[in-house]
């Protein structure tokens, strides 16, 4: 797969992924902006509300009409908070048109100009969204906000990361807060929007079957015409600040049957290569079948059924998971802790070191073979503002010695234990 | 191998039975550097009461011995486990039971033969102990918590409590933990020989190969089995009435979820391939058209702040059930039963748009197409529609033929009041 980036304008990058592989076209938009409690609600609204309508396709029936005509063209929108940004994702996903049973057609085109025009083409009444549209969308946030607490697993990660960045961007949820949803009204939020889209890093992502016409086809659209310059407004991420921290231990009570077990992990990194080290940390630790959470927490203990760690390299970050008994809490942490100890110690061998390369590198290997994959893959790179082919990235997996890991493994400090019970 | 091409997605499926009674089918993708391989056996939650072949008596065992035994038998007996040698092999492997089928599996990019070897292996030789099997109620003793921590699973099954009265359609897969306390290594033994024969299984594998080779290859790794004769399955009568119209459980959700289920009649028509398929179609598209994204229904009571969101449409069927399943979170549960029960005879007066028909056949046929990207997909959709007597490419073809004449008669058969009930999870 050929990826290619072409700055449109300067913040706003296009880039295309040729490959034949797959029966669809997928076209994404995705603004990126610095998080912050002021915009976080507006940033919220903002992308439920564009989902309405656009000044050509006024209402979310006609939007959707038109999809369906379109051989079910999926439209979705997203909101991620990545690092220190909000992301607003929107995609279509369509058949190419070498699989319609009609040929001679040409969706593509419909697609991109859709897609461009319900995000920079909003419906307009008087100066401001429409108010109807913005009522039933605050409410939907109000919603979203109040939805936290219905995944009880997730819910507990969710709190975990507002006790580790308490007062800071990250600790913000991202789909905002309530209090702020009655001082937000159609013009000032239009106002706003004007300046998000204006001042937001833009990507532009077009995956499938592609020839060379399609870049200037968007060049040339309407919407991007009347885009302006900008220098991006986004945060690349920073090596983590060392501080001395105490272990901050939080119980929570909510009417569950099995308690949620949370850990967070701060990785005092010093330069960027060592995110490669810390991702075979993770690995070894809690990442795969393999792991020491795995093979201690359940199959030796038999504590639980979901053990694992996940690592955030955007914020050099690890999160524990597990879903235990309420009563062997206790136990439970005694465990973890112990496998965090022995991983400094460099109880690990070098069996386990070469099992994880190899996991890792399959996953590094099938990037190609998924659309979504292929386009986060390069939206990562964008945002941490690095350009790491996917052999180097092997490379880079392959050359970790146990060395490294163990290096990293005495960085590693408990920031947050977080425990929801009944 | 016998070649089954489809020239809308422009895919080709190589299906062969072999001599011991496995069905192997294979899908190319060239140029796919991921490979996928599923084997899965035709013995799911459901299958509780059967007759063993050669046996008279009528064996009958506890809930969740079909999901126990998936767990169990990654167990080797020189003391290993075969998912921690799948893993070391820089493979993804899991496991999944369904209510009518188990399925192992793996994908990778590299090392395909040797995981080849190691599943074929572990599923060919079970190995079970007292103490294995014991230290494995622990674990899964906390999957069941964790499902009942899911308001979207507990508003599932409390549906199917209220639609069937005897169908085991309506038991938890993982069973309880007082059913699998029940549970010992004999019961595992007598359910693995009897449902893990050859003939009652089927594998498919997608990804870049060449077919006849690779077929050598699984034949190589298959272990010599005795013919066995026809295992007897015992379902229970299930009477068409439903239980109980409305089902209400209380847990700690932000707003209320709902499903709105419709008990749907299996009959001598519905064993028919091609009828099968097209009534699966002509459901999808009869959902989206009354509550999809598009709908009059979904516009108005998003509108009014009712629904958040579009809710899931489900059209699910076995051999011996079927069942719609609406299911959307709402601040007013009975008014989203009220609007949909008025909608839906408002559609059987004046019978269904033309234009809307056309439009929502096109939608459907597109989301077929999208199912052969991934070799993940094609599998375990293959996997699937088998077990249920149908090969996937069928509904690309039978689409074609599906009209609004049709399309009426399926709403007046399925969408009666009397079948339709109402699952609420909610706050105290």
């Amino acid at each position: 797969m050929e990826h290619e980036i072409k700055e449109i304008k300067k913040g706003i990058k296009f880039h295309t992924l040729n490959t034949d592989k797959f029966k669809t076209n997928l076209f994404a938009i995705f603004l990126s902006t610095k998080l912050n409690r002021e915009n976080v609600t507006k940033n919220a609204l903002i992308s439920m509300l564009l989902r309405r309508g656009s000044k050509t396709m006024k209402t979310q029936e006609e939007i959707s009409k038109k999809m369906e005509e379109l051989y079910g063209a999926s439209f979705d929108c997203g909101l991620d908070k990545t690092g220190d940004n909000q992301v607003l994702k929107f995609y279509i996903e369509a058949i190419n048109d070498k699989y319609l049973p009609e040929h001679n057609e040409n969706i593509l085109k419909t697609v991109i100009e859709s897609l461009l025009d319900i995000v920079f083409n909003p419906y307009i009444e008087n100066e401001g969204f429409k108010k109807e549209y913005l009522e039933q969308e605050k409410n939907n946030v109000k919603q979203r906000i109040e939805g936290k607490i219905d995944n009880k697993a997730r819910y507990s990660l969710e709190r975990c990361i507002e006790e580790m960045y308490k007062d800071e961007p990250y600790g913000l949820y991202k789909f905002g807060y309530e209090e702020d949803l009655d001082k937000i009204n159609e013009k000032d939020l239009y106002k706003y929007y004007s300046e998000l889209i204006n001042s937001c890093k833009i990507d532009i992502f077009l995956s499938g079957s592609l020839n060379g016409t399609i870049e200037k086809f968007i060049e040339q659209n309407e919407n991007i015409k009347k885009l302006q310059e900008r220098e991006p407004n986004f945060e690349i991420p920073k090596l983590p600040e060392k501080k001395e921290i105490k272990e901050n231990v939080v119980t929570e009570s909510m009417d569950v049957s099995q308690g949620k077990l949370v850990i967070g992990l701060n990785v005092n990194i010093d330069n960027d290569e060592e995110k490669y080290w810390t991702l075979m940390y993770n690995s070894i630790l809690g990442g795969s079948a393999n792991s020491k959470m795995f093979q201690n927490v359940r199959e030796k203990a038999h504590l639980a059924y979901v053990a694992s760690s996940s690592y955030y390299r955007f914020k050099s970050i690890i999160f524990i998971n597990s879903g235990i008994e309420i009563s062997n809490y206790e136990k439970a942490l005694e465990v973890i802790k112990q496998q965090i100890e022995d991983m400094k110690k460099g109880n690990f061998t070098e069996e386990e070191i070469e099992n994880s390369k190899k996991g890792i590198i399959a996953a590094i290997k099938t990037i190609d073979d998924e659309q979504d994959t292929g386009i986060t893959y390069y939206f990562g790179q964008e945002l941490s503002n690095s350009n790491v082919s996917e052999e180097d990235y092997i490379k880079k997996i392959e050359n970790i010695t146990k060395e490294n890991i163990v290096d990293i493994a005495n960085k590693v400090q408990i920031n947050t234990i977080y425990f929801l019970k009944d | 191998m016998q070649i089954i091409e489809n020239l809308k997605v422009k895919e080709k499926l190589y299906i062969e039975k072999l001599a011991n009674g496995l069905t192997v089918m294979i899908i190319p993708k060239p140029g796919m550097k991921k490979k996928y391989m599923i084997w899965g056996t035709n013995y799911g939650s459901n299958d509780n009461k059967f007759i063993v072949p050669g046996e008279q008596e009528v064996t009958e065992v506890p809930n969740g011995v079909a999901h126990f035994l998936e767990h169990k038998l990654f167990e080797q007996e020189d003391g290993t486990n075969s998912l921690d040698t799948l893993t070391a092999l820089g493979v993804n492997a899991n496991a999944y039971t369904t209510n009518d089928h188990t399925a192992y599996l793996f994908e990778c990019t590299d090392n395909f033969y040797e995981a080849m070897d190691e599943l074929m292996d572990y599923v060919q030789h079970p190995y079970f102990t007292d103490e294995n099997v014991e230290k494995e109620k622990g674990i899964i003793g906390q999957e069941i918590r964790m499902y009942d921590d899911y308001p979207d699973w507990r508003v599932y099954l409390n549906t199917l409590e209220a639609m069937y009265h005897e169908n085991p359609i309506k038991i938890d897969i993982t069973g309880t933990i007082e059913t699998i306390s029940k549970i010992d290594k004999d019961i595992l033994y007598k359910c693995y020989n009897t449902f893990y024969h050859p003939s009652n299984m089927a594998m498919v594998i997608s990804g870049d190969f060449k077919p006849e080779e690779l077929l050598e290859e699984v034949k190589k790794r298959l272990v010599e089995n005795k013919p066995c004769g026809e295992i007897k399955r015992i379902y229970p009568d299930e009477p068409e009435e439903i239980v109980k119209p409305e089902i209400v459980q209380k847990l700690e959700v932000s707003n209320p979820i709902y499903t709105i289920g419709i008990k749907d009649i299996r009959n001598e028509k519905s064993q028919n391939k091609s009828e099968i398929v097209k009534k699966q179609l002509s459901m999808e598209i009869l959902l989206n058209l009354i509550f999809g994204r598009s709908s009059k229904l979904y516009q108005a009571l998003y509108k009014d702040g009712i629904i958040y969101g579009e809710p899931s449409l489900d059209y699910e069927f076995g051999k011996n059930y079927a069942h719609v399943l609406i299911t959307g979170m709402s601040s007013n549960p009975r008014e989203v039963y009220r609007a949909f029960k008025e909608r839906v005879e408002e559609l059987k007066n004046n019978g269904i748009n033309k234009d809307d028909f056309e439009r929502l056949k096109k939608m459907i046929y597109g989301s077929y197409v999208k199912e052969y990207n991934d070799v993940q997909d094609i599998a375990r959709m293959f996997l699937s529609d088998y077990f249920k007597g149908i090969y996937s490419f069928d509904y690309l073809e039978e689409i074609e033929g599906i009209n609004v004449e049709y399309l009426n008669q399926v709403l007046k058969d399925v969408f009666k009041e009397d079948k339709m009930v109402l699952s609420i999870v909610e706050n105290e």
